[in-house]
């Protein structure tokens, strides 16, 4: 059975909406960012990038197509997105740090929007911790790395690998909240579920939480 | 070494034997884009680099990021020509995908650059589907409804894509398209279009993130013809107003005049007789004003004359002797009372007068008054016995040795000789006109009379319905028969009476009558009724014509008047009853409209006797 739900006053609707929103704001940040680095990005460094299987959040098991997504229990999807904020927690703070210096014509756009890609994370994770407080299926995902790099090249280009991750992962992963909660044509309103069951018995769409391999 | 050497010439020689013949291994490839419809598969598309002139193959191979398996593109054909479609098992998402493509032909093979392709980046959905836009009519007015279908392979209802709509509408002419955002829904209301005019309406989607789809075919539209409830409201005010100002555009027409002269008042002109408004204009004063002077107006000193010579107070010498001293004094005193100087007696009773003459007759030498008194009662006694004596018109007296024009009013109307007023302080200096006339007729009356011959006394007595011109000598003399018929009714002194007169004699006397007279014709009252006479005019002989209203009842005045005729020579008795015209003067007489005559003729006419 399905029953309203509020999370500390504020309604489940409510809270997927914000997180919805929030997710769609962190896909458009990231978006503009890699485009701002590729605007006068080295040539060389598209040949010293990593491969994408070197981000750190790479381990991270999700569903790769769509019906592997339909297929992951929304409760699953949840704690994904979870140990997906929580790993780029101290990513982004190195990030922000190091914006300001970055050899880039642009760092100051790129430090604001940086900040503010932090800002959103934050509340995010904050939010969908309220949603699913058991942290028991959270993944950790350590970033160990300390510093971009040595010279300012490779600081740059490492700061755009971070980023191109991040954005991987926030585009589609943590963004298909909003709109898996409410499905398409169906009013959100029309939710009603209780706050434990809420995955399982939802009668609404589900989670989709792919991220990379 | 020579076979290798000769391998090698054979090979130059033959590659430029086939340059020669216009072949060549197939151009670079190159993939053009890459889409995915719904998320779910994707298609990518190159573009051939040339063929070389041979017949070339293509295909495509690709690799995972995380693998290193090449894999070749498992359908050619289902995206047509040049195409590469990855159905949804080939489609993993999240993760690059590494795409050549090689082209081929006898010659050799070329390989495109490598395309590293991200499947939800590339998400371009289908167009909308069954685009329906109907007018709807509202009570505010028509507006156009367009709704529309997701298409066909977006996957919305699960929620794995979600689709954002965007519609545009514009008329045939009109240039720039005008774009509405329609969010999610399905449907979306246009207001605010033209009426009767046609318009056309596209529709097109986009995921969250990913690419615009292309516009659907027009469907078109068409605006009813309608009138705006705006505008009809403007319309009907407009009419209303319209019809008001027609209306008191009317009104104010047909009450031209009025409106004029309620805006405008007349300004009144000068409407002065003899005042000419174009000599006004023309600036001349002089001339304007002058014809308001009437020449010899005011009067000279005839006309001095003419009012100082009044009545002269004449008193006995008895009457004098005894208002000598105080009693004179005093009674001069009285007869200064102010209250009577404005009365209508003025030239026969005024104060002023009488004091002069009181002054005069203490003045008058004694023997003078002696002979008044003697004459007068010598006179007195023979006018009471004659019935029919001629007047004595201007026996000039040279009693009246003074230039006076007027009688001598006598101040003692005793008729005998005995008989004697009662002298006292009671009797007043002045005198009724009718005691006055009393002494009248034995005196002298110059012949510089104008106007009033106060002469002839008619005997109370007699009846008036005998013609007063015979009695011409008998005046008002009620008082002295009523003082020899010891009337007490009638008393002698203190009364104040008015005469009037009746008519003029040819011999230029005036017949008085008084107001009160008992003896007055009674069928003849309504022609004494009015107080004053009206002169009708002057004749020759300075003889005023009294004017009387034409009634019946003074038929027999006309009788009278007409034995006056009859008896009397050539100045033919005209009686101011008769309004006749003939043989009247020759002056020009201004008789105005009410009776009365201008005294400006009266004074022209004073110099002339």
């Amino acid at each position: 059975m399905c029953a309203f739900v509020s999370i500390n006053g504020v309604g489940l609707n409510d809270l997927l909406e914000r997180a919805s929103q929030l997710s769609d704001k962190l896909h458009s940040l990231s978006t503009s960012l890699t485009n701002d680095l590729d605007s006068h990005f080295p040539p060389v460094g598209r040949v010293m990038m990593p491969r994408p299987s070197m981000c750190h959040t790479s381990s991270l098991q999700v569903p790769n197509d769509k019906d592997q997504a339909l297929k992951v229990p929304e409760d699953e999807l949840l704690s994904l997105a979870r140990s997906l904020l929580l790993a780029w927690s101290d990513p982004l703070a190195l990030l922000s740090s190091e914006a300001s210096s970055l050899a880039h014509p642009e760092r100051n756009t790129i430090d604001s929007k940086t900040k503010e890609l932090q800002e959103n994370i934050n509340s995010l994770g904050a939010g969908l911790e309220h949603m699913d407080s058991t942290s028991d299926n959270l993944s950790s995902l350590p970033f160990y790395t300390n510093s971009l790099g040595q010279d300012k090249t490779s600081r740059l280009v490492n700061f755009h690998f971070l980023l191109s991750c991040f954005r991987r992962d926030s585009s589609h992963k943590i963004d298909s909240f909003s709109s898996k909660f409410s499905a398409a044509g169906q009013p959100r309103r029309d939710l009603r579920c209780v706050r434990e069951d809420m995955l399982s018995k939802c009668k609404t769409g589900p989670l989709f939480f792919v991220s990379k391999v | 070494m020579r076979n290798s050497g000769a391998m090698l010439i054979l090979t130059f020689i033959a590659i430029l034997i086939l340059q020669a013949a216009g072949v060549s291994p197939p151009g670079k490839p190159r993939l053009t884009s890459c889409r995915s419809p719904e998320k779910e598969t994707f298609t990518c598309w190159w573009e051939p680099g040339g063929d070389g002139g041979l017949p070339t193959t293509y295909a495509l191979y690709y690799h995972l990021e995380n693998s290193e398996t090449v894999y070749e593109c498992p359908d050619y054909r289902t995206a047509g020509e040049n195409s590469c479609f990855f159905n949804k098992n080939d489609t993993s998402l999240w993760v690059n995908y590494n795409i050549t493509v090689v082209a081929s032909n006898a010659l050799g093979k070329n390989i495109s650059d490598p395309v590293e392709v991200d499947v939800v980046y590339i998400v371009q959905p289908n167009t909308p589907e069954h685009v329906t836009a109907v007018v709807v009519h509202d009570e505010q007015g028509p507006f156009v409804r367009v709704s529309w279908e997701k298409p066909r392979t977006a996957d919305t209802r699960s929620g794995w894509i979600t689709l954002l709509y965007q519609l545009r509408v514009k008329q045939e002419k009109d240039k720039e398209w005008e774009e509405y955002n329609a969010g999610m829904q399905k449907y979306y209301n246009v207001f605010s279009l033209h009426p009767d005019k046609e318009y056309m309406v596209q529709v097109r989607c986009k995921p969250d993130h990913g690419f615009w789809s292309e516009w659907t075919q027009t469907t078109y539209v068409k605006m009813p013809d309608y009138i705006t409830r705006e505008r009809s409201l403007w319309i009907m005010i407009t009419i209303f107003f319209v019809f008001i100002v027609v209306i008191l555009t009317w009104t104010l027409n047909v009450k031209r005049n009025s409106v004029k002269l309620c805006l405008l008042p007349a300004v009144p002109g000068p409407k002065i007789k003899g005042f000419d408004k174009q000599l006004l204009k023309s600036g001349k004063s002089e001339e304007v004003f002058n014809t308001l002077v009437i020449q010899g107006f005011p009067p000279t000193t005839d006309y001095d004359n003419l009012l100082v010579e009044y009545l002269e107070v004449f008193d006995n010498e008895e009457q004098e002797l005894v208002l000598d001293g105080k009693d004179l004094s005093e009674d001069c005193m009285k007869s200064k009372s102010p209250s009577d100087i404005d009365s209508g007696r003025g030239s026969c009773d005024s104060h002023t007068l009488l004091l002069e003459k009181c002054m005069d007759g203490r003045e008058g030498s004694g023997s003078n008054q002696h002979q008044y008194s003697q004459h007068g009662e010598t006179r007195w006694a023979s006018t009471e016995s004659s019935e029919s004596q001629g007047p004595e018109p201007g026996s000039p007296d040279s009693a009246n040795g003074r230039g006076k024009t007027w009688p001598v009013v006598f101040s003692s109307p005793q008729p005998q000789p005995h008989h004697h007023y009662p002298v006292g302080a009671a009797k007043p200096a002045y005198h009724s006109v009718p005691e006055i006339l009393n002494h009248l007729s034995p005196h002298a009356m110059s012949s510089n009379y104008h106007q009033l011959n106060h002469q002839d006394i008619l005997q109370q007595e007699r009846r008036f319905s005998k013609p007063a011109c015979r009695h011409s000598q008998s005046y008002n003399q009620f008082n002295l028969d009523g003082i020899d018929t010891s009337a007490p009714g009638v008393a002698p002194s203190p009364s104040l009476e008015y005469v009037e007169v009746q008519r003029v004699n040819p011999e230029n006397m005036l017949l008085l009558r008084p107001l009160s007279d008992p003896n007055r014709e009674p069928e003849g009252s309504d022609c004494t009724r009015e107080d004053y006479s009206k002169v009708k005019e002057v004749t020759s002989n300075n003889i005023l014509l009294l004017q009387r209203d034409m009634s019946h009842q003074c038929v027999d005045d006309y009788s009278q008047a007409d034995q006056c005729t009859t008896q009397q020579p050539p100045h033919p008795c005209k009686p101011a009853v008769h309004q006749s015209n003939s043989g009247m003067p020759q002056e020009a007489i201004r008789v105005m409209g009410n009776g009365y005559v201008d005294s400006t003729v009266l004074i022209n006419l004073a110099p002339s006797t």
